[in-house]
């Protein structure tokens, strides 16, 4: 008797173990009480961006019932990191935004989707064709431009108009800037700019200003040692001088607004992305205004139209149809480009840019002349970067820590970084 | 009761037989209870490590198949990554301060808290939540945020912010894991109250002052403790993570005076998308701490005390 009492508990006990078990397998699963499909969408971006987003997926889910959308959002190098472990890991979200950087290597993953094969929900004929070219790879749409961008020189324009200094006009060259960047300092006490020596795309600029480019056609180095060295001297001397936000600012850089010394208040300008520079309003409620970036010293410009973000779809999602309708929803619906502005940059649809590009309001519309005032100005986008580039924008910000923590020169923290690209784009 | 008297009997005397099924039995509901544990194992743990050891001979960017290289991601380590030896002693400096730091204040502690009459359990509690808390990012984030610019630290000490100075930043990331000594000191605690009070009365009797009675009598009896603690704590160390990824904004920065050993190892993996060289750092480090552990039990012949060691 006492035997049997023990295998009734063992077979309860087993049973209750299993029972844990399936019910937190069954946690996992892709659809959700009463049948719904559930989409995971993730992006990056600032809480400006987060609130449109929500806004316009609720419209999303209104129009289509059965469907629910999971959405997350994080800073762009909190993203990067996340978004590469869960690709790895084949748990890529089902809708993804994706930066011009990634596209060339999640799609050779095998990460993406053929976007081609949703076409009966993703409309793309309203998009200019050589900007949608820009999100295929070996002749495959694996993702979709959503807006068009460009860099800019935000700044807190009272603090700007009270220094008495003059404000930026319609083009400046680099050391133009440099002695703005010094009066600023002089007259308001606090640097002039984010230290422009950390930032990849602020140093692609001034090379393409002097007619050379970040990478070379056949995907390696298009520059020299030598003209890196040479971008380290002119920042690290601006940073030595003051005119530039100081080291210790400067490593807090994690690619959200909130970090960058002018959305904390300690510099009056900060070179970003337009879209983002929305970001800024919340921020300085004072005013916020674009300027063009530098050109180079017979006015080259330097800067470019670049599509600002892309959306693409995980190969491994179970709803293939209904994340496609989200990219489409989210790139064609016009409702949905009201509500979300420019906040991705100005829409792609011709159309709904057409339409909606007068109606835009606050700094959407400063965005939108920001970009029709350097509209015919510009060259030609590079083309899309190596994959090896993913991962040399954190190289290049952290030998450039060396710099300005005064560690190596700018010679030996651009050899490092000449090495360490070459290695890195050869693998 | 042992095992070979049981088949010997049972061969000699067929009616016993039926006592070798309970036995057999019983050992079947074993291995039903141990198997998720098994199963766990090999799939959670056994798998994952021969896979990692595999892949550490790999080339792998965590998107296409892993190519084969032999010992090229361990040449290219020692010889040629600058970065790697940055990493390698970062993290020794960092064993270095915080361990002893650690065990030193879980120890004094420890002591405060035995000798007290009232309010033990609170202080008790008090002292080990920070450990409870540790583990989490919400904490290392705080932390962040004290030692940043405009953060408490500088506002009292005018230091403008160790976390945005490289030399400063590791000493920060240290002291996150000094004031988690809660567990070193729990069982420093019960190791204290372990030593017979006898002993501090005979040495009293001899005339023993507090001081001589802490080297004499509570430093010998409490070696065996103290070197538990060491041997955990280190390990424990070389593993350092968290901290360094909280208050480098997961960079390592500034200028890498955080990136110990497991960032860099993340940041080859996963940020740079170098899987087959995270994985051989991985193995070079479990391969350190196995060494340093056995060095740090080769030692302890010469000062760990235990009692029983007399009777013999």
């Amino acid at each position: 008797m006492p035997g049997n009492r023990t295998k009734g508990f063992c077979a309860s006990a087993v049973a209750l173990a299993l029972c844990a078990v399936l019910a937190g397998c069954g946690g996992s699963g892709e659809s959700a009480g009463g049948g719904k499909v559930v989409l995971r969408y993730t992006w990056w971006g600032n809480p400006d961006r987060a609130e449109r987003t929500e806004r316009a997926v609720a419209l999303f889910e209104k129009q289509h019932p059965d469907i629910d959308v999971a959405t997350s959002f994080s800073g762009y190098d909190a993203y990067k990191q996340k978004l590469a472990t869960q690709a790895a890991g084949g748990d890529a979200p089902d809708v993804m935004q994706l930066d011009y950087r990634q596209i060339d290597q999640y799609a050779s993953g095998g990460v993406l989707l053929d976007l081609t094969r949703q076409k009966s929900v993703l409309r793309t004929s309203e998009i200019d064709p050589g900007l949608l070219a820009t999100g295929r790879v070996d002749g495959v749409q694996y993702a979709i431009p959503q807006g068009r961008g460009t860099e800019t020189v935000a700044y807190d324009v009272r603090t700007w108009k009270n220094s008495g200094v003059p404000l930026p006009g319609e083009s400046w060259t680099w050391s133009q800037w440099a002695d703005t960047m010094r009066a600023l300092a002089k007259k308001t006490g606090k640097p002039g700019a984010t230290d422009p020596g950390q930032s990849e795309d602020a140093f692609e600029v001034w090379l393409r200003g002097q007619g050379k480019t970040l990478y070379s056609k056949d995907g390696g180095l298009g520059f020299t040692t030598e003209d890196l060295t040479r971008w380290w001297t002119f920042t690290d001397e601006l940073r030595r001088e003051g005119a530039v936000s100081p080291a210790e600012q400067t490593t807090q850089l994690d690619g959200s607004v909130e970090n960058t010394p002018l959305g904390r208040g300690t510099s009056v300008t900060d070179a970003n992305w337009d879209a983002p520079a929305s970001g800024f309003v919340a921020l300085i409620p004072t005013g916020v205004a674009l300027a063009p970036m530098p050109s180079g010293e017979d006015g080259t410009p330097g800067q470019y139209f670049k599509p600002s973000m892309f959306l693409g779809v995980s190969a491994g999602t179970g709803h293939p149809k209904e994340a496609a309708q989200l990219v489409d929803f989210m790139i064609n619906d016009r409702e949905a480009a009201m509500i979300l502005g420019a906040s991705r940059g100005i829409p792609v649809n011709e159309t709904i840019r057409a339409e909606i590009g007068p109606r835009l309001k606050d700094f959407d519309k400063t965005i939108a002349a920001f970009q029709a005032s350097l509209e015919g100005k510009l060259k030609d986008p590079p083309q899309a970067p190596p994959s090896g580039d993913n991962a040399l924008q954190s190289t290049f910000q952290r030998d450039y820590d060396q710099v300005s923590y005064a560690r190596m020169s700018p010679r030996e923290a651009a050899e490092n970084y000449v090495t360490e690209a070459k290695a890195e784009l050869r693998s | 009761m042992t095992t070979t008297a049981i088949p010997a009997e049972a061969r000699s005397a067929p009616a016993t037989a039926p006592k070798r099924r309970p036995k057999r039995e019983r050992e079947g509901a074993a291995w039903v209870f141990l198997s998720p544990w098994v199963l766990g194992a090999i799939v959670l743990t056994l798998l994952p490590m021969a896979v990692s050891l595999y892949l550490s001979f790999t080339d792998y960017d965590l998107f296409n198949p892993p190519k084969w290289v032999g010992l090229r991601n361990y040449v290219q380590m020692f010889t040629e990554d600058p970065r790697y030896w940055r990493s390698v002693v970062t993290t020794l400096t960092y064993v270095l301060v915080a361990v002893p730091l650690q065990l030193a204040l879980a120890l004094v502690v420890a002591l405060a808290l035995k000798g007290m009459k009232r309010g033990k359990g609170f202080y008790r509690s008090a002292f080990y939540a920070p450990s409870l808390l540790g583990a989490s990012m919400s904490i290392a984030l705080v932390w962040r945020a004290v030692f940043n610019d405009g953060g408490t630290v500088d506002n009292l000490l005018g230091t403008g912010g160790w976390v945005n100075k490289p030399g400063w930043a590791l000493l920060a990331v240290a002291l996150l894991t000094v004031w988690q000594f809660g567990a070193p000191m729990v069982i420093f605690l019960a190791g204290l109250q372990q030593i017979p009070a006898e002993l501090y009365e005979a040495a009293a009797v001899d005339g023993a002052g507090k001081w001589r009675q802490f080297l004499s009598v509570t430093v010998p009896m409490l070696s065996p403790v103290l070197f538990f603690n060491l041997v955990l704590q280190t390990i424990q160390a070389f593993q350092v993570f968290t901290p360094a990824f909280a208050v480098s904004a997961g960079k390592g920065g500034p200028a890498d005076s955080t990136l110990v050993y497991t960032m860099y190892l993340y940041d080859r993996g996963f940020v740079a998308s170098h899987m087959g060289y995270a994985s051989a750092m991985a193995w070079v480090l479990l391969l350190v701490i196995g060494v340093v552990t056995a060095v740090l039990f080769r030692t302890s012949r010469s000062w760990v005390f235990y009692a029983s060691e007399g009777d013999r």
